[in-house]
């Protein structure tokens, strides 16, 4: 799956977590300063992720994750393995 | 360490921002969530609950509002300018949101999250960052890690915290090192009826410290004392500098403090009686000490004596009369007072008469005064207005006990309109919990210091009475000693890490005015056989050698040679025993000095703290240093007068004044020494420990003698 894809359908899920426009939302915005989430967002988004994907994701690693752009790149590396 | 970065001076707290922390025009909470019961919400809640009198902006990226208060995406977005952030972000992006603020124009910033140096190298780096972007934008920070800032003056009603109540005003400021703490005070306090002018969670002082939070309070005019509760001490010398200015002089504000916790000692700690013995806490409490800080154990020892320098003028001396309907608790406060070195008053005749004529016969008209256990509010208010008017009475402790017939509430009343008209301090201790409660209700709300019992009331008076202590104590200033600066550079800049030569450690001392016996490096038997001629007998020969530091472990040193004759024999006797012992040692020679006559044997040590810097330790030597650590301390340099409390405050100290007809040691001498010390420990920062074990006192007037040093160097 190239990342093009993989960032729209981030930015799909970011939208419907948080409860925002597309428009806030670039490779560069942080999920929490940006983006306005709050800590237990964070989760919800870990699981819309997996949920998108179909894939699982090691917690600890992709709770560091702080932008749409890292979310990308990590979560490229489960869905190309 | 202390290092010369840290300013002993720190600019004064107007121009730190402070007032923008305490007074700010406009607020932004950055970080905040639409969701009750999380600190970002809650925190905004507070501020808007408050009644704060400024303008509050809620920067909440992707909601439109908060609690009906529009919301920016960015703290930039808002036209306005901005006094103070509240930064409740996750800690890996604070950096960014303080970034922001600086590019803005914020002018202070509190950050509220953890995660910082508390949680290890990591959060160090993090928190390093935020101070370089504080210091690049000029923010003035309070936390991270805190719970946030709580200003009651009515023209501002600023509650910046997440604690769940807005505290009452009142002139007592609370500054605490510990966050979860501050609820918790908070709380007690509200529950004894006691508010706050200010209240400072500053978590990990990334930015503004105690140090700068204490000058700013020294300023404010809503507060008359400072409550503080450390868990470290991280610049003794500018707290003590910081100290002094505030709690004497015209503008005088008492600072009360609990200090819990230790910092580490370091691995390298104890390799001298001073670094061993020089724990982090007993500095502490010569800091404290030296700087007119008062140290309580308890938060409840704390609030007990704030209440009764808030609300209570302060007592002209140490004089109380006790007015009780109880005998008993009149002899356990009695005893207490006493103990705690408060005097019990000795009343005029004119208020014996006025006792005698006003109470029944059986009552106890001298101090303490029972009024007999069924006395109603009329024995009690005679008894009072009584003993308030006699010159004998500095200040006034009421205990009452519930009987069937005590009319609490009219006694509490009473007591109100009598202290009224006093200019003299009043506590009292209605004892027990239920029956009496009416009446502490009616002594609180009247701002007259209540006291569960008569001893803590005593207890609270005696902190007082430590705050009259100081603002009498006569302070000089730091004046260096004369000294050969020069000759101990030359000594000492071109030697490695270790120990000095005792020769070299001698010439150290000289230099610096200690007293140091005659004395000469001698390179074998015949030099020193003629050294000694010259000084006269008997001798002391000390081997000198790198390699030996214990000498008497080596047979090193030999005492009390009478002749030439028993010089030479000695000293070839102790050559060849090293020679056996440690055939590698290389011995540069022996030190010959003349015997010092015998006298009382005390330790003087100074060493290099990793918190504190420069230190002094003093002690009678043997066993009142190894047994009972009995020994004092104090940052250096000295004045005198911290000199004389070193000295005076050892519990052996009558040993030295001549105890059972001995002659008194020269205590002169010693505190000249001290201070010497002190001013060698603080002008070379090389000198990592030195000891001088023992000096030698002699009776009054006739000086000391260094015996032995050791001075251990840095690299």
């Amino acid at each position: 799956m190239d990342k093009s894809e993989i960032q729209t359908r981030i930015v799909k899920a970011v939208c419907q977590v948080l409860n925002i426009e597309k428009d806030m939302v670039t490779p560069q915005s942080n999920f929490v300063f940006d983006l306005g989430a709050e800590s237990t967002q964070s989760v919800q988004l870990l699981a819309a992720f997996e949920e998108e994907f179909g894939i699982e994701m090691e917690s600890e690693a992709a709770l560091s994750v702080q932008t749409v752009g890292e979310a990308v790149d990590f979560i490229a590396k489960y869905v190309n393995q | 360490m202390t290092t010369k970065s840290e300013s002993p001076n720190p600019a004064p707290l107007i121009d730190r921002g402070l007032d923008s922390i305490f007074y700010p025009q406009s607020v932004a909470v950055l970080g905040v969530t639409p969701t009750p019961g999380t600190v970002p919400y809650d925190i905004f809640y507070n501020i808007l609950a408050s009644g704060y009198k400024g303008v509050l902006y809620p920067i909440a990226p992707g909601k439109k509002s908060i609690s009906a208060v529009p919301a920016y995406r960015y703290v930039s977005d808002v036209e306005a300018d901005v006094d103070l952030a509240v930064i409740v972000f996750p800690a890996v992006v604070v950096d960014k949101a303080l970034e922001m603020c600086g590019k803005k124009g914020v002018k202070a910033a509190i950050v509220i999250s953890a995660g910082f140096r508390e949680v290890g190298p990591k959060g160090v780096k993090r928190e390093q960052r935020i101070k370089d972007i504080c210091a690049e934008y000029g923010i003035a920070l309070i936390g991270p890690n805190c719970l946030g800032v709580i200003n009651t003056d009515p023209g501002c009603m600023l509650n910046a915290s997440f604690a769940r109540k807005m505290p009452s005003e009142d002139r007592i400021a609370f500054l605490s090192q510990s966050g979860a703490l501050c609820t918790a005070v908070l709380d007690y306090a509200r529950g004894k009826n006691i508010g706050f002018s200010k209240f400072v969670s500053f978590g990990n002082m990334a930015g503004i410290t105690e140090i700068d939070l204490l000058y700013y309070l020294h300023q404010d005019p809503k507060t008359d004392v400072i409550l503080l509760y450390l868990e470290e001490l991280r610049n003794g010398r500018a707290l003590m500098e910081a100290a002094r200015k505030i709690t004497r002089g015209p503008n005088a504000k008492p600072i009360l403090v609990v200090k819990s916790g230790r910092t580490s000692q370091g691995a390298d700690a104890a390799s001298s009686h001073t670094g061993s013995l020089a724990g982090e806490d007993s500095i502490c409490e010569a800091v404290f000490r030296d700087a007119g800080i008062i140290r309580v154990n308890t938060l409840d020892a704390m609030f007990n004596a704030a209440i009764l320098l808030t609300y209570q003028p302060m007592p002209a001396g140490n004089r109380v009369a006790i007015v009780t309907n109880a005998g008993g608790p009149g002899v356990m406060a009695t005893d207490a007072a006493v103990s705690w070195g408060l005097e019990i008053a000795r009343f005029q005749p004119q208020t014996t008469s006025r006792l005698q004529e006003s109470l029944p016969a059986v009552a106890n008209i001298k101090n303490p005064v029972d009024v007999i256990g069924d006395a109603r509010s009329d024995r009690y208010e005679a008894a009072l207005e009584a003993v308030m008017q006699d010159a004998n009475v500095d200040q006034l402790l009421v205990i009452l006990t519930p009987q069937s017939m005590t009319d609490i509430q009219e006694i509490a009343q009473g007591i109100v309109k009598v202290q009224k008209k006093a200019l003299k301090p009043m506590a009292c201790s209605f004892m027990g919990a239920s029956d009496v409660q009416v009446g502490i209700d009616i002594l609180e709300q009247a701002h007259i210091p209540h006291y569960i019992l008569p001893e803590l009331a005593c207890k609270a008076m005696a902190n007082v009475q430590r705050v009259c202590k100081w603002r009498q104590t006569e302070l000089e200033d730091f004046e260096p000693l004369p000294a050969d600066r020069t000759a101990v550079a030359a000594i000492i800049d071109d030697l490695p890490e270790g120990y000095l030569a005792e020769d070299q450690a001698l010439a150290v001392l000289k230099a610096y005015g200690l007293p140091v016996p005659k004395h000469k490096l001698c390179k074998d038997a015949d030099q020193a056989a003629a050294f000694a001629q010259k000084i006269g007998f008997p001798v002391v020969l000390r081997v000198v050698s790198p390699q030996i530091v214990h000498k008497y472990d080596v047979k090193g040193v030999v005492l009390n040679l009478e002749n030439a004759e028993q010089l030479k024999k000695a000293y070839k006797d102790m050559m060849d025993h090293i020679a056996k012992v440690l055939p590698d040692a290389e011995v540069t020679g022996v030190l010959v000095r003349g015997m010092i006559p015998a006298g009382h044997e005390v330790i003087l040590g100074a060493k290099r703290d990793a918190v504190f810097g420069p230190t002094l330790m003093f002690g009678l030597g043997g066993i009142f240093v190894e047994t009972f650590k009995d020994v004092t301390f104090a940052l250096a340099p000295i004045d005198e007068g911290i000199a004389s409390r070193m000295v005076r405050q050892i519990k052996a100290i009558g040993l030295l004044k001549g105890a059972r007809g001995a002659e008194p040691a020269d205590i002169a001498a010693i505190e000249q020494s001290l201070r010497r010390l002190g001013q060698l420990i603080s002008d070379f920062e090389r000198i990592r420990e030195l000891d001088i074990n023992p000096l030698i006192v002699a009776p009054a007037g006739q000086g000391a003698a260094v015996a032995d040093v050791r001075i251990r160097l840095d690299g």
